[in-house]
């Protein structure tokens, strides 16, 4: 039976019941091994006068004591805009920017070492908000624009927001979230002959902190190796970000000669590390009499943080999907990020599409109550719509196709009962005087590939044993996801064996060069796929040699390459009838090894056709497109705000699934991901830039008692489908999106309050900002009651 | 007077002292200081301050009534080593037995319901946990989201969790102590239960509360009697009282207090007194929230359906009443009943016992009418009468695990429809949980009404001035305010409707 469609376990999983998986902080203590603390900047922005570690040098147990001074090459790093210091030099530009970094010979000696040491700064006034950084015309990179092909006349664009039957406009505001990956930012460097360093990281991205660990330390690329065993969850919070905690270890081992290893506290991890991006955005989308969106505006602005990072790339994703799964004729897009004292925002899973998608989706909800059309029947009409050349356009001229989007929403329409259901909310609404229901569907169209199109690519190598075992190593990493149990059953398929016979090794840049990190949700077509190329050169060759030993002038089979099969362990001519002469694959190997054949191959793959002009903001950046709808129904206490989210029904094409039990887990944890977003997730900062929400005492990620009572998850058969591995199709990022079901169910509550009057909700609908619309929706009905202030 | 604590750790029997007796039970565990174990490292920290249970252990200690160890959930980086004298503790390193998984962990693979795997050891472990403890008839899916409820998991979603433990529910739980002479333990930590301990015997308690720089070996006293708590109480005025610790360990890891010498108060009898009669709930201060959970269920209903949202289930067994009263939080969830009940107080001192009326305990923000040579001991709570209407509410950010932004209680003394005498505290407006008397005097003498309670809401929101800070903004707990005493009079309605159909 083959490996692939079957929901077998993780490959870790027995490891994460018993405890037996090992993350950084649990791998055995090395010989002679430094604790690694850092100091960051006072200030959150200054300039600075001095920076004393005498006192921490002399202090007991200290080993090292590291400033800018002491880098051995250029002190920037970046993975697009090389502007972020390895370690703040002249001015810091977040608070708790990394300023000193200390090795020592216990956890409590640099705990110690770090009060003594004095960073004096000069203070200036901090860029926090979007705001504050348009007024101060602090950005990061260029103003990127995208118009889409009917949207280039300015007169048709602007007949367009004349003639509609309906606009709504306004400021939409997205906060950010915290990625909480469980095990936090972690690294352990052991320094190796001759000045090499191998460094083993929590990343989802070995060979950038190979390279910038390099960099930092004056070495050739080839003197680093840096390892990824496995993440204790990443979320994107790992793609870039990882490289200061590995940069802080590497610093530390190469200046002392022994091991070091960084385990950040939480609530360093939280103060000091990017997050998604805050949004806010202008909008102004038009429908007709009959619901169909004729035009939209969107001026994007993100709050980049200090540096550039991923920043200018989330915003890319963010313009391109600003459609969402809707066809809109005009539209002219404007994207900005910001530069802020902040630490620098980057990739978390999404990577700017909820951001935009959270935008359009609004505006569909507002023209809904302003039109009277139902908010289902107003998105159903706008889809895209499968080989309609007047609706399968985006506003970056791509075609949309192969897909199922208007299946999916007839389908959802039945299977979560909706019609019904909206009667009900209706009825229970007009009776309660506690409680407000409501009730949404969003949709989901998520482009898949890397927008930059050097990064999709991807390289492997298989080791075929003599015993018939194998070994598989790709650049992808394994964060929790499932990358390496689906690469096995793509392995052991190949090869016909059994997956306890095959082992995915962890990831290392020795291993695997110039990979790109495990992001964008394309892990496993991109690694799977260069899997599977290095086993098909494995399998010719395996095939030459089985032919010549197969066949058989006596029983008339003259060798033929392609009559061998390699099934059950078994390696046979599929011309002898009940597979006489098979043979076991583990001496298959044995005799092939003796006859000198090669039992190893590296694969690599490129994903075809994907190519987009960012100056133009035209192309086709994505391979396909993974996509799903989402039905949530909420119920929200008048009295408190308190949101409890009642029932979800999910419906995706995420493709042939290579592994069901773990796309189903992908689905539901990102859905509850993006729950919590658009819920009680609120990071919540002070004027000095500093986060006060810096653990999961403050930080609210889902809990288990918030899942709702009904969770139906369904997925459906897409039979035009014609690319990718196997058939499949990604499955970590798009599901979250899907999560702004709630958020547009608590709207849509609120709007049976709001009897026609407009009014604005920002992500997250926390119980605070959903009571004080709510509280400002009853004002009219109850004069002369205080007027409570707007929630910051 | 024993000299060293004396715990079992997986079955095996441990003998401990120096420095080892001050570390966190999660330090202990992973970094292997008991000379005698290797690191067990299966145990995660991801928050070290007991709010997302990646560090559940299971902690068995003796029941006197059928010799039996019972086993509870608790967050092992928030508790310490010294805490566990008399106890068996259980990592999920003792689970799996030859390489044969556990029941949980089985279904735990076959369900999907690990993805990163670093939460998965603590949800091994809570389910394990509430399996011990279930009754026959299983968890229901309200008994199993709440049980799990100190649980955090970012990858999952939590349904492939769920999904994991329903595929076993059927199934009789696997007793923990087959893998271990469990009667020989339980005799054994029986006696060491009744015994006081000295530990670590000597260090200056000069710099107590500080932060360390040093590793100093911290001096536990676990005295096994009142006077003994008092005299090691009058000894060491400097030491930190400790009871679950659920608070004191949060403090520690964030480097902002580390006592050099402590005393648990856990062994007390006195402490752990528990008593319901028809008129007053009598409850030690070393009584774990868990306890009163249960014993509240039927006597103070509205009481006990709070506290199932007390901190976490893994707080709930380490946590008690004298800890929350105690450290004075405005936003404690426990104050409100006690305002509104009048709960008095009895503390103990060398010079024998004292009563304090509750509202008098409280002197400003984190001060108490307590001298250093006095202990809590035991909380006398007068049970509303049939008179009475009562409810209590925690607003939070999110409903389970959560520190709440704003706590009200309403104790409504009925004469038919009126208000003979109105009670009503709130906190987390404050720099203490009050008494708002404005709104109280509001409603004397009033008929319940819509709106009666709106006026009263408003003159309360007249009289408290909350902060703004990270769980809420000051115009929100406003409102909050307002809006609860509306709130509390649907409640009420709700609640009376079935028994008016009823009558």
């Amino acid at each position: 039976m083959p490996a692939v469609g079957q929901p077998l376990p993780h490959e870790s999983a027995e490891g994460h019941v018993t405890g037996g998986a090992r993350y950084i902080d649990d791998l055995p203590r090395l010989a002679g091994e430094l604790s690694v603390a850092f100091v960051g900047a006072p200030v959150a922005s200054g300039r600075i006068k001095s920076i004393k570690t005498a006192a921490a040098r002399t202090a007991p147990g200290v080993a090292c004591v590291i400033t800018a001074a002491d880098l051995a090459g250029p002190n920037h790093f970046g993975p697009i805009i090389s502007d972020e210091p390895f370690l703040a030099e002249g001015e810091v530009f977040y608070l708790g920017q990394p300023v000193v970094v200390i090795g020592a010979e216990t956890p409590e000696a640099a705990a110690h070492a770090k009060k003594l040491v004095k960073i004096e700064c000069e203070e200036l006034k901090p860029v926090l908000t979007i705001d504050q950084a348009i007024a101060a015309r602090s950005f990061i990179g260029p103003e990127r624009r995208m118009t889409s092909l009917l949207a280039e006349d300015d007169q048709a664009y602007a007949a367009a927001f004349r003639e509609a039957a309906h606009v709504v406009e306004g400021r939409f505001h997205s906060n950010g979230q915290e990625q909480f990956y469980f095990e936090t930012q972690a690294a352990l460097a052991a320094p190796g002959e001759s000045g090499a360093m191998h460094v083993t990281s929590s990343t989802q991205n070995p060979t950038e902190t190979q390279a910038v660990v390099a960099e930092s330390l004056g070495l050739g690329f080839h003197q680093v190796v840096c390892e990824c065993p496995r993440m204790g969850g990443a979320f994107g919070g790992k793609e870039t970000q990882s490289a200061l905690t590995a940069i802080m270890a590497a610093l530390v081992a190469h200046h002392t000669g022994r091991p070091a290893r960084v385990v950040l506290p939480r609530d360093d991890d939280m103060n000091i590390t990017g997050k998604r991006h805050r949004y806010q955005t202008d909008y102004r989308v038009a429908c007709d009499a009959d619901g169909r969106l004729v035009a939209a505006e969107m001026h994007f602005y993100s709050n980049g943080g200090a540096f550039a990072d991923l920043s200018t790339s989330v915003m890319e994703r963010s313009m391109l999907h600003a459609d969402n799964a809707y066809h809109i004729p005009h539209m002219r897009i404007v994207g900005k990020v910001c530069r802020t004292n902040l630490p620098p925002n980057t990739a978390f899973r999404g990577f700017g599409g909820p951001q935009a998608i959270a935008v359009i989706e609004n505006a569909l909800q507002q023209l809904a109550e302003r039109s009277g059309i139902d908010a289902w029947d107003l998105r159903r009409r706008n889809l895209y719509r499968d080989g309609d050349p007047d609706r399968q356009l985006t506003q970056y001229r791509q075609i949309v196709r192969e897909h199922v989007l208007e299946e999916i929403f007839d389908q959802l329409d039945s299977d979560s009962d909706y019609r019904a259901r909206r009667e009900e909310i209706k009825q229970f609404n007009t009776g309660s005087r506690t409680h407000v229901k409501g009730l949404a569907v969003t949709a989901v169209k998520f482009g898949i590939s890397f927008t930059t199109k050097f990064l999709n690519q991807a390289n492997a190598l298989v080791n075929v044993y003599t015993d018939g075992t194998v070994q598989v190593s790709t650049g992808g990493t394994e964060m929790g996801q499932g990358l390496n149990t689906k690469i096995k059953q793509l392995v052991a398929d190949e090869f016909g064996l059994d997956p306890s016979r095959v082992r995915v090794m962890s990831s290392s840049t020795e291993k695997s060069n110039n990979a790109s990190p495990t992001a964008a949700s394309a892990g496993a077509d991109l690694n799977g796929a260069a899997a599977l190329d290095a086993c098909h050169r494995i399998k010719r060759r395996m095939k030459d040699y089985a032919a010549g030993l197969l066949g058989s002038a006596e029983r008339g089979l003259t060798p033929a390459p392609e009559h061998i099969r390699l099934e059950d362990g078994l390696v046979y001519d599929n011309r002898e009838a009940g597979r006489a002469n098979a043979i076991d694959f583990g001496k298959f190997c044995a005799m092939a090894r003796r006859e000198r054949v090669d039992l190893g191959a590296r694969g690599f793959f490129a994903t075809p056709g994907v190519d987009y002009n960012r100056e133009t903001g035209r192309g086709n950046p994505f391979y396909y497109y993974t996509t799903g709808a989402a039905v949530a129904e909420v119920t929200i206490d008048r009295f408190t705000g308190e949101l409890t989210h009642d029932r979800t029904d999910m419906l995706m094409d995420v493709g042939r699934m290579i592994n069901p039990g773990i796309d189903r887990g992908q689905v539901i944890g990102a859905y509850i991901q993006g729950v919590g977003w658009v819920t009680n997730e609120d990071l919540r900062y002070d004027d000095s830039g500093r986060l006060l929400s810096t653990g999961p005492t403050t930080y609210k990620i889902p809990n288990v008692t918030d899942l709702p009572r009904t969770l139906n998850v369904a997925f459906i058969d897409n039979p035009k489908q014609s690319c990718n591995i196997r058939r499949s199709k990604a499955v970590g990022e798009p599901p979250l999106m899907l999560g702004i079901a709630v958020w547009a169910a608590a709207r849509d509550a609120l709007a049976s309050l709001a009897a026609g009057r407009p009014f604005d909700l920002a992500i997250p609908a926390s119980g605070e900002e959903l009571l004080m619309r709510i509280t400002e929706l009853a004002a009219p009905h109850d004069a002369g009651r205080p007027q409570p202030a707007a929630a910051p | 007077m024993r000299d060293h604590l004396v715990f079992y750790l997986n079955g095996a029997r441990l003998e401990v002292r120096g420095p080892a007796v001050g570390r966190t039970l999660t330090d202990f565990l992973r970094y292997g200081d008991a000379p005698s174990t290797q690191p067990l490292t299966g145990t995660k920290v991801a928050c070290a301050e007991g709010d997302c249970g990646a560090c559940t252990v299971l902690v068995g200690r003796p029941d006197p009534a059928t010799r039996r160890l019972v086993y509870q959930a608790i967050d092992a980086c928030i508790a310490f080593v010294y805490q566990m004298d008399g106890a068996h503790v259980l990592t999920v390193e003792s689970l799996a037995v030859d390489r044969q998984l556990s029941d949980v962990q089985q279904a735990m693979v076959d369900c999907h319901g690990s993805q990163c795997g670093f939460c998965t050891p603590g949800f091994v472990m809570a389910l394990h946990g509430l399996r011990a403890n279930q009754p026959s008839s299983g968890l229901s899916e309200e008994e199993l989201r709440v049980g799990l409820s100190g649980n955090l998991c970012r990858c999952t979603g939590y349904a492939q969790i769920l999904e994991a433990a329903h595929s076993i529910e059927s199934c009789a739980a696997e007793p923990l102590d087959d893998r271990y002479d469990a009667a020989q333990i339980a005799t054994d930590l029986a006696a060491r239960c009744r015994e006081s301990v000295h530990v670590n015997a000597g260090p200056s308690a000069e710099s107590n509360g500080k932060p360390q720089t040093t590793t100093a070996p911290v001096e536990a006293f676990v005295p096994a009697t009142l006077q003994e708590l008092i005299a090691a109480r009058a000894a060491r005025p400097d030491a930190r009282l400790v009871a679950g610790a659920t608070d004191l360990g949060v403090q520690h890891n964030h480097g902002k207090i580390a006592p050099q010498s402590v005393i648990v108060m856990s062994r007390v009898p006195e402490l752990n007194r528990l008593d319901v009669d028809e008129h007053e709930l009598v409850i030690g201060a070393a009584v774990t929230w868990r306890q009163i959970e249960q014993a509240t269920a039927d006597a103070l209903p509205e009481y006990s359906r709070l506290l199932s949202r007390f901190g976490s289930p893994q707080v709930r067994h380490a946590g008690t009443l004298g800890g929350n009263l105690a450290n004075a939080s405005p936003i404690a969830d426990s104050i409100p009943l006690h305002m509104v009940a009048e709960s008095t107080l009895r503390i103990a001192g060398p010079d024998g016992s004292r009563e304090v009326p509750i509202e008098d305990f409280y002197l400003g923000y984190k001060e108490l009418d307590l001298h250093a040579d006095e202990v809590l001991e035991s909380v006398t709570t007068p049970l509303p009468g049939p008179e009475v209407q009562l409810t209590l509410h925690k607003v939070s950010k999110r409903r389970d695990m959560d520190i709440s932004t704003v706590t009200a209680a309403f104790w409504l003394d009925m004469q038919g429809q009126t208000i003979r005498e109105a009670r009503v505290a709130l906190g987390g407006v404050g720099p203490v949980v009050v008494r708002a008397r404005r709104a109280e005097a509001a409603l004397q003498g009033q008929r319940l009404s819509l709106d009666a309670m709106r006026r009263a809401g408003r003159a309360a929101r007249d009289e408290v001035a909350p902060i703004s800070d990270v769980r809420g903004s000051a115009a929100y707990r406003l409102q909050l305010v307002e809006n609860l005493f509306v709130k509390c009079l649907h409640d009420l309605s709700e609640a009376s409707e079935p028994a008016s159909r009823t009558a």
